[in-house]
């Protein structure tokens, strides 16, 4: 077995044998992309799963002013596909780009199927994460809805704890929905309360 | 007498950019054989080769970044940088100063040209270290030394042979005036091309040079140019650095922290849930706030 982090997620998230798991392996190709690099384009297929080996992407989108959104970060250990593409064969209205030099596995669609048509461990692990990812957007959803600025900042911070130190203000302030400014002022109002000299 | 033989002579590296301000080559911990354990204390070192900055109305620099669990250690051979931190302290570090900066529990800080220097531009060279704290005082209380060069401890080398600048530690002798929290020697040799001078350092001490400039014979025996990194083998106490050319080299030996290493990005602790703790304290303000 290789060291590689994705073979620990695998084995860690995937009841299935060791062979299923290296014939996974075995079937995924390894991309080295560049800081800056685009693996996907609005209009184009979303042929794969991108899982992170090490590095970070990010997920966006760009409305008719010509302002980002970012969707979704994911840094070592993160899936990230545009589901409508890869799934429901729709072309994307996303980009997904490299915000770091990074390592990153592909994985076909049509792989998952197979295995989770073969082997029932494989089927109930991958609805789980499936799920989890579920969960996870909902609570996102409920967030940009309801939640303070502020609350989004911190459950932010749980999910993604060095981001803060990798990428741009910007980048965390789109993802939040607010203004760069915004998330400067909750960040040094979280210092007034917090910083003791 | 034992002597202390020449385990590696290392090449810079392809220079990285930290910021837009620092043109760097690492030494330690990116180089296979200097891993933060086996250079302990010394857990990082960049070191900018002499470059030329053009002029710029924006002083180039990295912008906020913490720092918890250990001391930087910044030496300026050309060029000036200004630093300010979270606690409102800060400073200028001018051409053979150095700033002993201890982080331990926390520094919010950003290190940018001087405005000044930057308007004129010009050669640049600087090296930062990282020297880590023991378990017991990672937690303690920020604070700064700063040694201007005119402080300096100095010993003069015999027939005019230049000069040891003292920053740590001692030298036959004579004390530099950092204090430093586990026992270590860190000092600017600035010899005379001939000149020949012997250290001795215990044999479990981590020891290494930077040629900073000139040409030097180790030993007698193994040449070292200019920018090259030149890592002592554990094997005994005493070598001998001769100038082939006029040549300034950063000396530095010290007792290795025998303690776990948890360490990601700007963070050096002893256990990964120390790390965790670290981004959090720093997401949450408690390492104050600094505008960008």
């Amino acid at each position: 077995m290789h060291n590689f982090r994705f073979t620990t997620f695998l084995t860690s998230n995937i009841s299935s044998s060791e062979n299923e798991i290296d014939y996974l392996l075995s079937r995924c190709k390894i991309k080295k992309v560049k800081k800056g690099e685009i693996l996907l384009r609005p209009g184009e297929e979303c042929k794969h799963s991108f899982f992170v080996e090490s590095g970070l992407l990010r997920q966006f989108a760009i409305d008719d002013k010509g302002k980002e959104h970012i969707i979704q970060f994911a840094p070592e250990n993160w899936f990230i596909a545009d589901r409508s593409s890869v799934y429901f064969g729709e072309p994307s209205v996303y980009f997904i780009q490299a915000l770091e030099e990074s390592k990153v596995f592909l994985i076909e669609e049509q792989l998952f199927l197979q295995l989770s048509e073969s082997d029932p461990g494989f089927l109930k692990s991958n609805l789980r994460l499936l799920h989890n990812h579920i969960r996870h957007l909902q609570k996102r959803i409920k967030q940009l809805l309801s939640d303070s600025a502020e609350e989004r900042y911190l459950d932010f911070i749980k999910i993604y704890p060095d981001l803060t130190l990798r990428v741009p203000q910007v980048y965390i302030a789109s993802y939040l929905g607010i203004t760069p400014e915004s998330l400067s002022r909750i960040r040094s109002e979280l210092a007034g309360k917090n910083f003791t000299k | 007498m034992s002597t202390r033989k020449v385990q590696l002579v290392i090449s810079p590296v392809e220079p990285h950019y930290v910021g837009d301000g620092f043109r760097v080559h690492n030494f330690i911990p990116g180089i296979n054989e200097l891993s933060m354990q086996r250079m302990s204390p010394f857990i990082l070192m960049d070191y900018n080769s002499k470059f030329i900055f053009e002029p710029s109305e924006t002083p180039k620099g990295v912008g906020v970044h913490p720092h918890r669990g250990f001391e930087t250690v910044t030496i300026a051979y050309k060029g000036k940088v200004e630093h300010n931190d979270s606690s409102g302290g800060g400073g200028v570090i001018g051409e053979g100063d150095v700033q002993w900066m201890t982080a331990a529990s926390g520094i919010l800080h950003k290190e940018f040209h001087e405005k000044e220097w930057s308007k004129q531009g010009g050669e640049f060279q600087m090296v930062q270290l990282w020297i880590n704290l023991p378990a017991k005082d990672k937690m303690s209380k920020p604070k700064y030394q700063a040694i201007q060069k005119a402080d300096m401890s100095r010993y003069e080398i015999e027939n005019n042979g230049g000069e040891i600048e003292i920053i740590a530690g001692e030298f036959n002798g004579i004390k530099g005036n950092a204090s430093t929290f586990t026992p270590l020697h860190l000092y600017n040799a600035r010899l005379k091309k001939g000149a020949t001078v012997n250290f001795s350092f215990p044999e479990d001490y981590n020891t290494a040079m930077l040629v900073i400039e000139g040409n030097i014979k180790v030993n007698n025996s193994e040449t070292a140019p200019t920018d090259h990194f030149v890592l002592m083998a554990n094997d005994g106490k005493d070598f001998s650095v001769n100038a082939q050319d006029d040549a300034v080299v950063l000396v530095l030996s010290g007792e290795p922290i025998n303690e776990p290493i948890a360490a990601h990005g700007p963070f050096v602790m002893n256990t990964r849930d120390e790390l965790m703790q670290a981004f959090d304290d720093f997401n949450k303000g408690k390492f104050g706030y600094l505008e960008y």
